[in-house]
């Protein structure tokens, strides 16, 4: 499995040493590169959902479930979530430029043609979820190459509100 | 069979229906139960399998797809009571909390109404009249004024010029507004329309009024509300204040009691004008009076919520008074049974709205199933919520998960356990802003207790970024997880019909309990 953090971030690799359970991160590959990393072993809880941490002598729990693709992990007072992918799979985040719905709405305004110029946070939609207005804003600056909704139509998440090319 | 406790009240009820759902329900049916009264319950479809209608003695469906058909439906809540053998009805907050209407309905249907009279609901819920009541019994006000603009006119002159007289900065707000909603902010002349449009907009989705109200803005300025608690023989108390200055685009994020700003000079004045404003509308119930606190100790009322507020436990926990049950009490006909000398402040609490939302995409409302759910169970530490683990988190309602409040006797100790309580609250699955109330509450601003209502709408929201981790630690947990076979179920309602993909057994004891065996 390839693992990565955040939105775009880099895949890796890890291979672990296995010592009667306990895994040891011995080797940590990021897009091709080996990369340094800390001293960490893992192993098996007796709760479910619970595992050992050891972290450069110092051992924690962790509590980790698995949803869809993502791992959520609740470690040292805080929660990360890292996602897992099939080696050599494509991302399926959307091409950079389009602006995806963020919640399942209506939109409410239309601000913006296809052919217009656009500055960097400028408001391009306004769409109505769960009964707040949210406004969706360039993420740069731009020519709107696509608008695929109008006023009043009801959107999925994840749906393809904008596009904007240079 | 009435509890003991109502045996010489002039009006015993055995049983209320709550009108609502989510933690609000949950808090008012555990407080029957504990009471002694039957706890009944109302939900729609999305609500079938939630926490308000399993722990209530009997629950009636609401059928319909919309708000306005279920919850919002005064009709099918009342023939709800009545079939269900209901004879008092608690409206909790939001929903038909604020509704006259609804009181009115309630006491016709020979019901006994947990709440004020549709009269005060009527007076306080319309901000022009209950400007007006305020003035005259010498509460002190905001600068602003009304706009009647008729539907389908162009508002924009009417609204220039009445802004001109009020002064920017300004508010424009709905008359029938409420948490943020149909309120706007407005700068400066040339932002009038833009803001003015959107709160009309928001206004009408979710009040179905557009009327607006143009009011001067005080910045700097801190939101301080005093609980009051009222019964139907003229006795009337306040709770001390809470402070809820912590806000965003005037929703609140942490709210604490008593306010680090509020002197006893100021808590005696203030608690006199929210008792003076309570019994200009001859309050009945528990209510809040909110008031704008500036710098210089001067207040100006804001409005009265007639109803049960969201931050009602801090006050609480302060006092040691339970609300709910009061409630109960002085809608039975009881007098208050405490007066306002005994009334104390013991301690500090601290109250922080857990939200699903993601702050990093501009506080976006997230969605998903809580596939593990550990609130911090320590003491001093109290956790109101409507959900469970394996519950999912929809669009169909208000994204609050859960309200986590705390209660230490200093303020800095207080902050301590509020930061504990945060790092141990184990919420995976769906994206909340836990970490975010961490950083907030950590934040020389709020410690401090120098937090005015504007202050997170104007600083950058990288001040709140939580530490990083080194990526290698993270990947190496889930990576080894994976291999070891570690989370990958979650607690659901088919949890026993699944098979496990190693043994291929389904319905494995040891998978489905609990607990953990030695």
């Amino acid at each position: 499995m390839e693992w990565s953090i955040g939105n775009s971030g880099p895949r890796h690799q890890a291979t672990f040493s296995d010592n009667d359970g306990k895994l040891k991160l011995s080797k940590l590959v990021s897009e091709g590169n080996e990369i340094s990393f800390s001293e960490i072993s893992v192993s098996k809880d007796e709760q479910s959902g619970r595992v050992l941490v050891e972290l450069d002598g110092v051992t924690d729990f962790a509590h980790i479930i698995r949803s869809g693709d993502q791992w959520w992990i609740h470690f040292q007072g805080r929660i990360y979530v890292v996602n897992m992918h099939e080696p050599g799979s494509k991302d399926t985040s959307l091409s950079e430029g389009s602006l995806s719905a963020p919640m399942p709405g209506t939109i409410l305004d239309v601000l913006v043609k296809t052919g217009q110029r656009v500055r960097q946070g400028q408001t391009l939609m306004i769409m109505e979820a769960m009964k707040m207005e949210h406004r969706i804003q360039a993420p740069k600056a731009g020519e709107v190459t696509a608008v695929h909704f109008q006023t009043g139509e009801r959107v999925d998440m994840g749906e393809n509100l904008v596009e904007i090319g240079e | 069979m009435f509890p003991d406790w109502m045996n010489s009240a002039p009006k015993p009820f055995d049983s209320v229906l709550v009108a609502n759902r989510g933690e609000i329900a949950v808090r008012v049916l555990r407080a029957a139960k504990e009471s002694g009264l039957r706890g009944i319950a109302v939900y729609s479809n999305p609500d079938k399998d939630s926490l308000h209608v399993e722990i209530a003695d009997q629950s009636v469906h609401l059928p319909g797809d919309t708000l306005s058909e279920t919850y919002l439906n005064m009709e099918l809540i009342i023939s709800a009571a009545k079939e269900s053998g209901a004879q008092a009805i608690h409206p909790g907050y939001g929903f038909l909390s604020e509704r006259a209407d609804f009181a009115r309905a309630v006491k016709e249907a020979d019901l006994v109404w947990i709440g004020p009279s549709a009269e005060a609901i009527e007076t306080m819920g319309d901000k022009i009249s209950a400007r007006r009541r305020m003035i005259e019994s010498g509460v002190p006000i905001i600068p602003g004024e009304e706009l009647a603009i008729e539907y389908g006119t162009n508002p924009l002159g009417v609204l220039a010029s009445s802004a001109a007289r009020v002064g920017y900065p300004l508010l424009v707000k709905a008359s029938a507004g409420g948490g943020g909603k149909g309120m706007r902010a407005v700068h400066e002349p040339k932002m009038l329309r833009t803001e003015y449009e959107a709160a009309a907009r928001e206004a009408s989705a979710a009040f179905g009024d557009g009327t607006v109200y143009v009011e001067r803005l005080l910045t700097g300025a801190r939101h301080v509300e005093i609980q009051i608690l009222c019964d139907q023989h003229g006795n009337s108390i306040h709770l001390n204040e809470r402070d809820c200055s912590l806000q965003r685009r005037h929703q609140k994020v942490i709210e604490e009691a008593p306010s680090p700003a509020v002197t006893p000079e100021i808590r005696d004045a203030m608690g006199l004008a929210a008792i003076k404003a309570a019994e200009a509308v001859n309050y009945e119930g528990a209510g809040t009076v909110e008031f704008l606190l500036t710098s210089k100790g001067e207040f100006f009322f804001l409005e009265m919520n007639t109803r049960l507020q969201v931050e009602h436990p801090v006050t609480e926990l302060i006092t040691g008074i339970d609300l709910v049950q009061k409630l109960f009490e002085v809608a039975a006909g009881l007098s208050l049974g405490v007066s306002q000398q005994d009334i104390r402040i013991t301690g500090h609490a601290i109250e922080a709205r857990i939200y699903a939302e993601d702050v990093s995409k501009g506080f976006l409302p997230a969605i998903g199933k809580l596939a593990m759910w550990r609130p911090p169970s320590t003491p001093g530490v109290r956790m109101d919520s409507g959900f469970r683990e394996g519950d999912d988190v929809t669009v169909d309602f208000d994204p609050m998960l859960a309200k986590l409040i705390v209660h230490a006797p200093t303020r800095s100790a207080a902050l301590r356990r509020l930061d504990s309580a945060l790092s141990e609250f184990i919420v995976l699955g769906v994206t909340t802003n836990v970490g975010f109330l961490r950083e907030v509450s950590r934040s020389p601003a709020f410690s401090n207790g120098l937090v005015t209502t504007d202050f997170l709408d104007n600083i950058s929201l990288d001040e709140f970024l939580e530490p990083q981790i080194d990526d290698s630690i993270l990947i190496s947990i889930s990576a080894a997880s994976n291999r070891l076979g570690v989370g990958r179920h979650s607690l659901n309602k088919n949890s026993d019909n699944l098979i496990d993909e190693y043994s291929g057994h389904s319905g494995d004891p040891f998978k489905i309990l609990t607990r953990s065996f030695p």
